[in-house]
């Protein structure tokens, strides 16, 4: 009788959302994979510098800017606040995650100035916004999707191109050993700082379309983001690792995933909601998704592979 | 090897899904049960989005379930209710559920919710409830009272200029008067303007406090004691989790405290001017009736405010700080 409750042709009606959230929440996870993977940096910026991302660009389309050269801006915010971050760890010598810590503390405060209270709309009938969850559904919808589509591969190329060129390299190399990178004559506090540059750009520029699509930015929009960057990030990793691992253009093929790691994490939400689960467990039921996802390596390398692997 | 990966896959897929049907079995076996068993009538849909667990939201929530059971018949109407758990990512996904689900209204209790909702349909009827100021939060720029377009619902705002009008009743002789809130909540800062703007209008002077959380009141409503005597609280839902502290503070201060509802009030004010969330939400629910059966307009539909405030008095602070009470003030019960 609650299987006969549930309409699964709900379930695919609710994917469209879910994919453009996905999308624009994968944008942030990549800034995330940056630090988390590439510089091997606990970042914690992202919950204040997504919320900072999202102010500018209100603000400034309430100022009457273009909503889409307004992300450019949420972009250069996000990196500022990347800056702050890294200018803490590398020159005053406090420790990564209390460095960003710190800064998403402090982020709260000049998130309030930027917009002057806490919440700021943005009525997608007064503005023509890049993202709204009106487009979604109804006439254009499709456009919409081809152009997140289009924005992604595009950030994804750039990224690709960016992490093959010898800053991009360097950074990189910070990454996998400091030390090592440092005798290469890499100067290693630029490279941190600028890594953490490009992520909080991504996370401001993905926290400024976001408050497009949500129609308003909040000054607590970034809450829990670390988390839902992390479990992308993760879920990517688990899925597609393998898929990715040795290709041609491997890397390019690991940001795409992380794109559909964050759809699929927006899809696992969908489905609590829609197997009408009280949704006070949200909080737990994605807790526990994210751990399976991580056991699963784990347990597969434990009870699955009997003999050893040959190369 | 490629077998084994798939069935591992598949494997974590069904045990999280045994898992989330566990817990979802018990609550929702009646929710369907009741549909079932409807007559030829037509169901309505209604999908609710509640922006977070707070005993005043979840009162109004009940309010509008319980008002609409009535109106439209318990078997005529169908709720899909969800909380976004204070996670402002959660309401975009919830209504894009409803909105997916083709629901035949939705009800957005608390201000991100609304903007949300207002943000994914231009077409289901959406009304609110719980939220403050529906100019600011929807970005209208002339107001008239009512949204336009597919908006409308109750506020939950007592009215600023009689509670300012209290405060001068029952502190004749304050100077200075101190506006405490959290910088995170919009509600809050709007009503204080509305209180500042009383306060102007009577010559008398104040000072704002706000704290960005829980752990920054103490501080602030130390230093706002030594300069103000007396103190306004809006309905803030950082202070109304807070008032222990607020009281532990102001009490000894002697420094009185007027709550803009009766949760602050019971726990550090002396008066309040009360709504009752549960009013607001009934209200919103004879309104969801009006416009799917007798086919109101929405558009046009003025924002209503709570239909009646009462004037209420906390005895124990108010004997504590030797403040006499006029008799049409109710005494709030512990």
């Amino acid at each position: 009788m609650y299987l006969a409750a549930l309409d699964p042709m709900a379930l695919v009606r609710a994917l469209p959302g879910n994919v453009a959230q996905g999308i624009i929440w994968g944008i942030m996870a990549l800034g995330v994979y940056i630090t988390f993977r590439i510089l091997d940096f606990a970042d914690l910026t992202v919950d204040g510098s997504l919320a900072t991302g999202g102010a500018v660009a209100v603000m400034l389309i309430r100022g009457g800017m273009n909503p889409a050269l307004a992300l450019l801006f949420a972009f250069l915010a996000g990196m500022a606040a990347g800056f702050v971050t890294g200018i803490l760890h590398t020159f005053f010598g406090i420790p990564g995650i209390l460095a960003s810590i710190l800064t998403q503390i402090g982020l709260y405060s000049v998130n309030l100035g930027i917009m002057g209270k806490s919440n700021q709309a943005v009525n997608v009938m007064q503005y023509k916004l890049v993202a709204s969850l009106r487009y979604v559904t109804g006439e254009g919808s499709e456009l919409f999707f081809v152009k997140l589509i289009v924005a992604a591969l595009i950030l994804i190329a750039i990224i690709y191109w960016f992490f093959g060129t010898e800053l991009g390299a360097s950074i990189r190399a910070t990454g996998c050993n400091p030390q090592m990178a440092s005798a290469q004559g890499i100067n290693t506090g630029f490279t941190k700082v600028l890594a953490l540059m490009i992520s909080n750009g991504l996370v401001g520029l993905s926290g400024g379309i976001y408050a497009q699509y949500q129609g308003a930015a909040d000054v607590n929009m970034g809450r829990g983001a670390i988390v839902i960057g992390l479990a992308a990030v993760i879920i990517s990793e688990v899925i597609f690792g393998k898929f990715c691992a040795g290709r041609k253009a491997a890397f390019a093929f690991t940001l795409g995933a992380i794109f559909i790691g964050a759809i699929i994490y927006y899809i696992v939400i969908a489905l609590v909601l829609w197997l009408k689960m009280p949704s006070d467990y949200m909080k737990l039921f994605s807790a526990v998704v994210v751990a399976c996802f991580l056991a699963v390596p784990y347990m597969k390398g434990k009870y699955f592979t009997k003999k050893r692997r040959t190369a | 090897m490629k077998a084994r990966k798939i069935l591992a896959v598949s494997l974590t897929a069904a045990m999280t899904l045994a898992l989330a049907a566990c817990g979802g079995s018990s609550s929702s076996s009646d929710k369907g049960a009741s549909s079932k068993e409807s007559s030829s009538d037509k169901v309505y849909k209604i999908g609710i989005c509640q922006q977070l667990e707070h005993a005043a939201l979840d009162e109004a929530t009940k309010g509008f379930e319980e008002a609409c059971e009535e109106k439209f018949g318990k078997d005529n109407v169908k709720f899909d209710l969800q909380n976004g758990q204070g996670e402002q990512a959660n309401c975009a996904t919830i209504v894009n559920n409803f909105v997916a689900d083709n629901d035949d209204l939705i009800l957005a209790n608390a201000t991100t919710a609304l903007q949300c909702a207002a943000a994914a349909t231009s077409t289901i009827p959406i009304l609110g409830t719980s939220v403050t100021d529906y100019a600011t939060a929807l970005d209208i720029s002339d107001w008239t009272g009512a949204t336009g377009m597919n908006i409308s619902g109750t506020c939950d705002l007592a009215p600023i200029d009689e509670q300012e009008a209290m405060l001068k009743e029952l502190v004749p002789d304050a100077k200075t008067v101190g506006i405490l809130y959290c910088s995170a909540e919009p509600n809050s800062a709007y009503q204080a303007k509305k209180f500042e703007e009383a306060l102007d209008k009577d010559g008398i002077k104040y000072k704002e406090y706000t704290a960005a959380d829980s752990n920054e009141i103490q501080s602030v409503v130390t230093s706002a004691v030594d300069d103000c005597d007396a103190i306004y609280i809006p309905t803030d839902n950082t202070m109304a989790a807070n008032t222990e502290i607020i009281n532990n503070i102001c009490l000894p201060a002697k420094v009185p405290v007027i709550a803009g509802e009766q949760g602050i009030c019971s726990g550090c004010g002396i008066a309040t001017l009360s709504i009752s969330y549960y009013d607001i939400g009934y209200r919103a629910g004879e309104m969801a009736y009006e416009i799917l059966v007798e086919g109101k307009d929405i558009s046009t539909m003025e924002i209503e405010s709570a239909p009646k405030v009462t004037k209420m008095y906390n005895k124990t602070i108010c004997d504590e700080l030797g403040i006499t009470v006029p008799d049409d003030y109710e005494a709030i019960e512990e």
